[in-house]
């Protein structure tokens, strides 16, 4: 009532426009608008409930009823309702998984030089560092790039599906990008590229007994041409 | 029984006529506007130095690339309409106007129309690109069009309380004609597929029929069944964003108590020793250097995760929950180095705000503008609550949005 009461003297009403004396929501309308407004409702409230049980379905664990309308559930979710809130869970990531890439270069006298391996990852890293607002490209561009690839492959590192071929020539196109950035101009022309990982987990905190084994693993994929 | 037969019809009645009569949450929706707004604004002018690498079409995820992602998902992006770059920037340049656009509270139904088209059309362009930050906003975008976030601290609450609705000027038309005429293109070329054809057309024919019935006959029966209909999707969007967060909550929580990292009380200190997530290596050893705080923190991350959606009943542990967990995102963006991540999520927890601590940060944000009017010099036009900010007219007043529906001129249009 209070409230009210302040509103009245914030917002005198035009003169010479009483407020409609209406019951609030359906209960203040005619018989043909009280019929609209109830199959709204009615269709509002199923849309909402079948929306949030769809959205249920899609972020809980397979299950009974999920696996019954998974074609039902994905039809609904895919491709704008998708969402993944499995951060750091059921573990959070416990190692380190950079990406390096080497070029192969014909230099200006016709021969091919191997160059060395560049630690991309360690360049996002240093981007990072001391950053209060680390930028989508260093964060999360070649992370992502990666766990699309290795998703997408199999152990042998064979394309799987047409997401395969897509992220082999998105991991190529990052590197390559990367890899003449920092090139001098007259450094001859990349030929083909490789790219591995380097894998190493992160040292159990000093506070525990346990044992890490810490070294690194490579996973090294085949040469790329250019 | 009789008794109570007519009690719980009663109790009914009144659940039917605060669902339909009033939008509630007024203060709530308002501030989901503005954090989502605010943090898609920042984040693309952060991005500002980076655009054509994310988004761009000569981008690692180069346009040929996301037209066969997207040729397969079928995922909504105006960005795939064309592969000159002047399109890309145009389309950047709007997705910004819009961002800060919504935040104002400016035509805020067409706006977070805009809006929302210009997050989904940048982040399905390159979906490798994001987090789940991006997610968020993804989904929030969405919702936003469905809810009457405008009915305070927003332009169009200004423009209600001056001119007597927030439909007068001509702006609105011109909007719903430009918008309308890109809606035909998109149409036409056979660029939109069939749901958002469908998803378009009823929001472009609505807002007609809401600008018409506001303008010519805002005290007959047709705008009363405009305004319960509107207070009904509102509602119904409300609730799906409260029950998105706490599903957030919930998995998030659900998912870490089977894992074992989270149950020996050591999880929260593997994020701290990788590289993409350390952007303060000094801070991140010295906090992974006490196991018993380390432990403290990551059973009472799963705790607060798994417990918050059964609390949003209860107000006091809820609001205590909802502090801890504000805090704790304010410290992952510094921590792990998420400030985009970190901002939606608060901006999504505050659809849980209590009314009274909202009044109270609008009375104080709207004091800081008149001291700055004061020290700059101005007069202030539009008295002491300022511009953006109306004065406090929650119903209610501590409890979240109360009985009785707000004045229906103070409302925002559609």
């Amino acid at each position: 009532m209070e409230a009210n009461g302040r509103e009245a003297v914030e917002e005198p009403l035009p003169p010479g426009a009483p407020p409609p004396a209406r019951a609030p929501g359906i209960a203040g309308l005619s018989a043909p608008g009280r019929v609209t407004a109830s199959a709204a409702l009615a269709a509002v409230a199923l849309t909402a409930c079948a929306h949030l049980a769809a959205v249920f379905l899609h972020v809980a664990p397979a299950n009974t009823l999920s696996k019954r309308h998974a074609g039902a559930v994905d039809a609904w979710i895919y491709p704008e309702f998708e969402q993944n809130w499995k951060l750091f869970a059921p573990n959070p990531l416990q190692q380190n998984i950079a990406v390096e890439a080497r070029a192969q270069v014909r230099t200006r006298d016709g021969g091919l030089v191997t160059e060395a391996w560049r630690d991309l990852s360690a360049e996002d890293g240093a981007a990072i560092r001391h950053s209060l607002l680390p930028s989508h490209t260093r964060q999360n561009e070649l992370r992502r790039a990666w766990d699309f690839f290795t998703a997408s492959h199999d152990e042998e590192d064979r394309p799987v599906g047409e997401r395969g071929g897509l992220s082999e020539q998105y991991l190529k196109r990052i590197a390559l990008n990367r890899l003449r950035a920092a090139r001098p101009g007259d450094g001859g022309e990349i030929v083909r590229i490789q790219l591995r990982s380097a894998t190493r987990a992160v040292a159990a905190p000093v506070w525990s007994d346990e044992e890490t084994d810490t070294r690194t693993y490579h996973r090294e994929l085949s040469w790329w041409t250019v | 029984m009789v008794d109570g037969v007519r009690r719980a019809r009663a109790a009914a009645g009144r659940a039917l006529a605060r669902a339909t009569g009033e939008a509630l949450g007024p203060y709530q929706s308002a501030v989901v506007r503005i954090g989502f707004a605010t943090t898609w604004l920042c984040f693309l002018l952060r991005e500002f130095p980076h655009r054509h690498e994310l988004y761009g079409p000569d981008g690692p995820w180069s346009w040929e690339l996301a037209q066969k992602l997207v040729g397969s998902n079928h995922a909504f992006t105006v960005l795939l309409w064309s592969d000159s770059a002047l399109w890309f920037e145009a389309v950047y340049a709007l997705s910004v106007a819009a961002s800060a656009l919504l935040a104002l509270g400016w035509r805020t139904r067409a706006v977070s129309v805009v809006f929302a088209a210009g997050v989904l059309s940048l982040q399905n362009r390159s979906v490798f690109m994001g987090d789940g930050g991006d997610n968020v906003i993804h989904l929030m975008a969405m919702y936003l069009v469905l809810t009457r976030c405008a009915q305070v601290w927003s332009l169009d609450a200004r423009r209600a309380r001056r001119h007597g609705s927030a439909s007068a000027g001509a702006a609105g038309p011109v909007l719903w004609g430009a918008l309308g005429a890109v809606f035909a293109f998109g149409t036409v070329t056979g660029r939109l597929g069939h749901g958002w054809v469908a998803a378009f057309a009823a929001l472009w024919v609505v807002c007609a029929v809401w600008w018409m019935v506001d303008r010519y006959e805002p005290r007959s029966e047709a705008r009363a069944v405009l305004d319960v209909l509107a207070n009904t999707v509102h509602n119904a969007g409300m609730l799906v964003i409260a029950a998105e967060v706490c599903l957030i909550y919930a998995t998030a929580g659900w998912y870490k108590v089977q894992g074992s990292r989270w149950q020996d009380g050591t999880a929260l200190y593997y994020p701290l020793g990788l590289d993409y997530f350390s952007p303060w290596p000094e801070l991140s050893s010295l906090l992974a250097g006490s196991g018993t705080l380390v432990m403290l923190l990551t059973y009472g991350t799963v705790a607060v995760q798994v417990a918050f959606p059964f609390t949003v009943f209860q107000r006091r542990v809820k609001n205590v929950l909802l502090a801890v967990m504000v805090l704790e995102h304010a410290g992952i963006a510094v921590l792990l180095g998420l400030p985009f991540f970190s901002m939606a999520m608060i901006a999504a927890d505050a659809v849980f705000l209590p009314t009274a601590f909202l009044l109270w940060l609008g009375a104080r944000a709207a004091g800081a503008r008149s001291g700055l009017a004061r020290r700059l010099g101005r007069s202030r036009p539009d008295g002491p609550a300022g511009a953006g900010l109306p004065p406090q007219r929650a119903p209610g007043g501590t409890a979240g949005p109360g009985p009785g529906p707000p004045p229906s001129d103070a409302r925002a249009a559609g």
